[in-house]
């Protein structure tokens, strides 16, 4: 288990990290979420030890983050880093051995990840040679090159066409089965909703929310959608808990509390004129996310913090 | 993975890296050949300006005799130029004749009196009036000894061979002039050296933390191994470029003027490698870094400005020293890292430096050097993974770990 266990970490007056706590299991797949600024890449950084946290502790399986777990890390870090003079292969090799590897292990795992990731043809070129596209799949290998137990991305989706999205996407799913515990900080929430089984959302150096996706989106009740003939108007005489979420020309969402019946709701919307359409709603991880954070915080650019 | 394996892997990336520069390569062989081309020219210009004077011990001098040349006279000419040839001539006239058309004849002899030359021309002038000299002198020689009666002995005395010659009391003249060569030469090479190799760390440095790949190797590699290695990696390309450079240039050297080169020095030439290797350690470490505290190149020069300003005065202090090598001033900065390599180089070269002197010096730059790893380290830590602004050496100095 990774385990972010009150992690603290200011930068003269800005607090990054705020008590920040949050596990991942292996095979689990996670996505880091959170506004500009909010602490991302920091946690990263100290769990990988690039960063050194004020106070708090990174674990993984029960032991603090030291330099042999690194080795058994991948890490990619938030600006992409290669030699860019270096070969591909030389340079995947190379890091692999940094990373304990055996230098014929690191060259056969190198061939394999670049054949998997579409690059064999490339194998003997500069990274500085290749698109960024292409370089942003050597900066993927260079994670996974060393056969890592622990997988730490910071922002691995950026700048990726949807073809590259989909091989980046089945690359962290077959980790996770594999066993891998994978974390990654993404701004594209509709994708990580798709691929992660856990999210973890922060805001101001704190968890705001986290845990499976599904539970999460499914928690809070159920939201009906009714659409009537008629207009609104019925929205004002809500029975029991019931409560608006919102109204629009066209209909309104209502939340209904865990085990209350929607009959006497839709009795009143019945009143108002004929039922064009009634279905339930769950509510989207980006909605999720924005209340969690705040409606004025929104998806972009992380800073270095 | 053992410390030991790490810094070899990151050093070894260093040394291949260059020498995968065709660039470095091709410029380390071309001017490895110009200093070679250039230790033989002397040696291509005494071959040169032998052949043109026909040294007298192995090139036959052809002389043109008018009247007779006795035994006594001929022995005399032979024990002076070796190997003559004789061709008589009928008169004056007809060995001028001779001499102008430049038909063979490098001498005449009149009767055994006067000697007949042609004027000399070319870019070594003075050959042939050199053996007229030489055939009047030994013909004069054999006049004076006939009048005192012992003309056997002419050939005697003019193939004597001289008694040896040993200096003693003060140091051979020879060997301080190759002590001030060593002196001058040395300190420019050692300054403009280190400063080259210091500022490739610098720009290695700074491409490892301009291209940010500098996270992935501090997620694996201790900062003071990642440290470590680079230095040792650009130290091998250092020690093997100046090799290349210098080895075959000084190999060139011994072989050709072996009996020139005056005693001593081989062991000045590998003082100057000692104080190469251990000043390139310490100003090195100092530009690992100062490195460490920048991201652009262009910002190299300025952050470098400490460790070239004590590297200058180590360069100043060694010229001055070549005046005044055993000065108490000498002494003191003979002890003292930073100006040590250059100012210990000048007092082996010309001065007379005691064992402890020497010793002594070793042993507290070494010290300086472990202190400069150390102070390195901590800067290098603290500065590495700061990317954007000249990061400020306080900053570098509370930012790290160590």
């Amino acid at each position: 288990m990774l385990e972010f266990v009150d992690l603290q970490r200011s930068f003269g007056d800005v607090v990054a990290l705020d008590g920040l706590s949050f596990a991942v299991a292996p095979g689990e797949l996670c996505g880091f979420l959170g506004p500009n600024g909010a602490g991302k890449t920091t946690a990263m950084r100290c769990a990988v030890g690039v960063s050194a946290p004020d106070g708090g502790t990174v674990t993984w399986q029960g032991r603090p983050i030291d330099l042999a777990t690194r080795r058994r890390t991948g890490y990619m870090p938030e600006e992409r880093g290669l030699y860019p003079k270096m070969r591909v292969h030389e340079q995947l090799v190379y890091l692999a051995r940094l990373h304990g590897m055996a230098a014929a292990d690191a060259a056969a795992s190198a061939s394999a990840w670049i054949d998997r990731l579409g690059l064999a043809e490339r194998a003997g070129s500069t990274v500085e040679e290749l698109s960024l596209g292409n370089q942003q799949r050597v900066q993927l290998a260079a994670a996974l090159v060393h056969e890592p137990e622990l997988l730490i991305l910071d922002e691995p989706f950026s700048g990726l066409d949807p073809l590259a999205t989909d091989v980046m996407s089945e690359v962290l799913r077959e980790r996770a089965r594999a066993g891998v515990a994978v974390v990654f900080s993404s701004h594209q929430l509709d994708l990580v909703e798709g691929l992660c089984e856990t999210v973890a959302v922060i805001a101001n150096g704190r968890l705001v929310l986290g845990g499976r996706v599904a539970e999460l989106t499914s928690r809070g009740g159920r939201r009906l959608r009714i659409e009537v003939a008629g207009g609104t108007a019925w929205t004002h005489e809500l029975p029991g808990e019931a409560e608006l979420l919102a109204a629009d020309d066209a209909g309104a969402t209502v939340l209904l509390p865990p085990g209350e019946d929607a009959g006497p709701v839709l009795d009143v919307a019945r009143r108002t004129g004929r039922l064009l359409d009634v279905h339930l709603e769950q509510p989207r991880l980006s909605e999720l996310f924005r209340t969690a954070v705040g409606n004025g915080a929104t998806p972009g650019d992380e800073d270095p913090t | 993975m053992t410390a030991v394996r790490t810094v070899a892997l990151i050093a070894g990336r260093e040394v291949r890296q260059r020498l995968r520069s065709k660039l470095f390569v091709w410029t380390t062989a071309v001017i490895s050949l110009l200093l070679t081309v250039g230790a033989l020219v002397p040696w291509l210009i005494g071959s040169f300006g032998a052949d043109l004077m026909s040294d007298p011990t192995d090139a036959v001098v052809t002389i043109a005799v008018v009247g007779e040349l006795d035994e006594a006279r001929v022995s005399a000419l032979e024990s002076q130029f070796g190997a003559i040839e004789l061709e008589p001539v009928a008169d004056d006239a007809a060995a001028r004749a001779k001499l102008d058309e430049q038909d063979g004849v490098d001498l005449a002899i009149i009767d055994g009196a006067s000697v007949l030359v042609a004027p000399t021309t070319g870019a070594f002038p003075g050959v042939g009036s050199g053996r007229a000299n030489a055939a009047a002198e030994a013909l004069a020689l054999v006049d004076l000894l006939e009048d005192n009666g012992a003309a056997d002995i002419a050939p005697g005395i003019l193939g004597i061979t001289p008694l040896p010659v040993e200096t003693v009391g003060e140091r051979d003249p020879t060997e301080r002039v190759a002590g001030l060569v060593v002196a001058n030469v040395g300190v420019v090479f050692l300054f403009g050296l280190l400063m080259f190799y210091a500022s490739m760390i610098v720009n290695g440095i700074i491409e490892e933390k301009g291209s940010r790949v500098v996270e992935l190797l501090v997620e694996a590699v201790p900062v003071r191994q990642l440290m470590t290695g680079k230095v040792l990696g650009m130290g091998i390309i250092a020690i093997g470029q100046a090799t290349a450079l210098f080895a075959p240039a000084l190999l060139v050297l011994l072989l050709t003027y072996r009996d020139l080169l005056p005693p001593g020095s081989g062991v000045l030439v590998a003082a100057a490698a000692l104080w190469f290797v251990l000043g390139y350690a310490f100003y090195a470490l100092l530009c690992a870094g100062l490195g460490a505290l920048v991201s652009r190149p262009e910002e190299a020069q300025a952050v470098l400005t400490p460790a070239t300003m004590l590297a200058l005065v180590g360069y100043f202090l060694g010229f001055i020293a070549i005046q005044q090598p055993d000065a108490l001033w000498s002494v003191i900065a003979g002890w003292l890292p930073p100006t040590a390599p250059f100012v210990m180089l000048v007092r082996q070269a010309v001065g007379e430096p005691t064992a402890v002197e020497l010793v002594g010096s070793v042993v507290l730059l070494l010290v300086g050097i472990v202190g400069a790893a150390l102070l390195t380290a901590r800067i290098y830590e603290g500065g590495i993974l700061r990317v954007g602004a000249r990061v400020r050496f306080g900053e570098a100095w509370r930012g790290s770990r160590l």
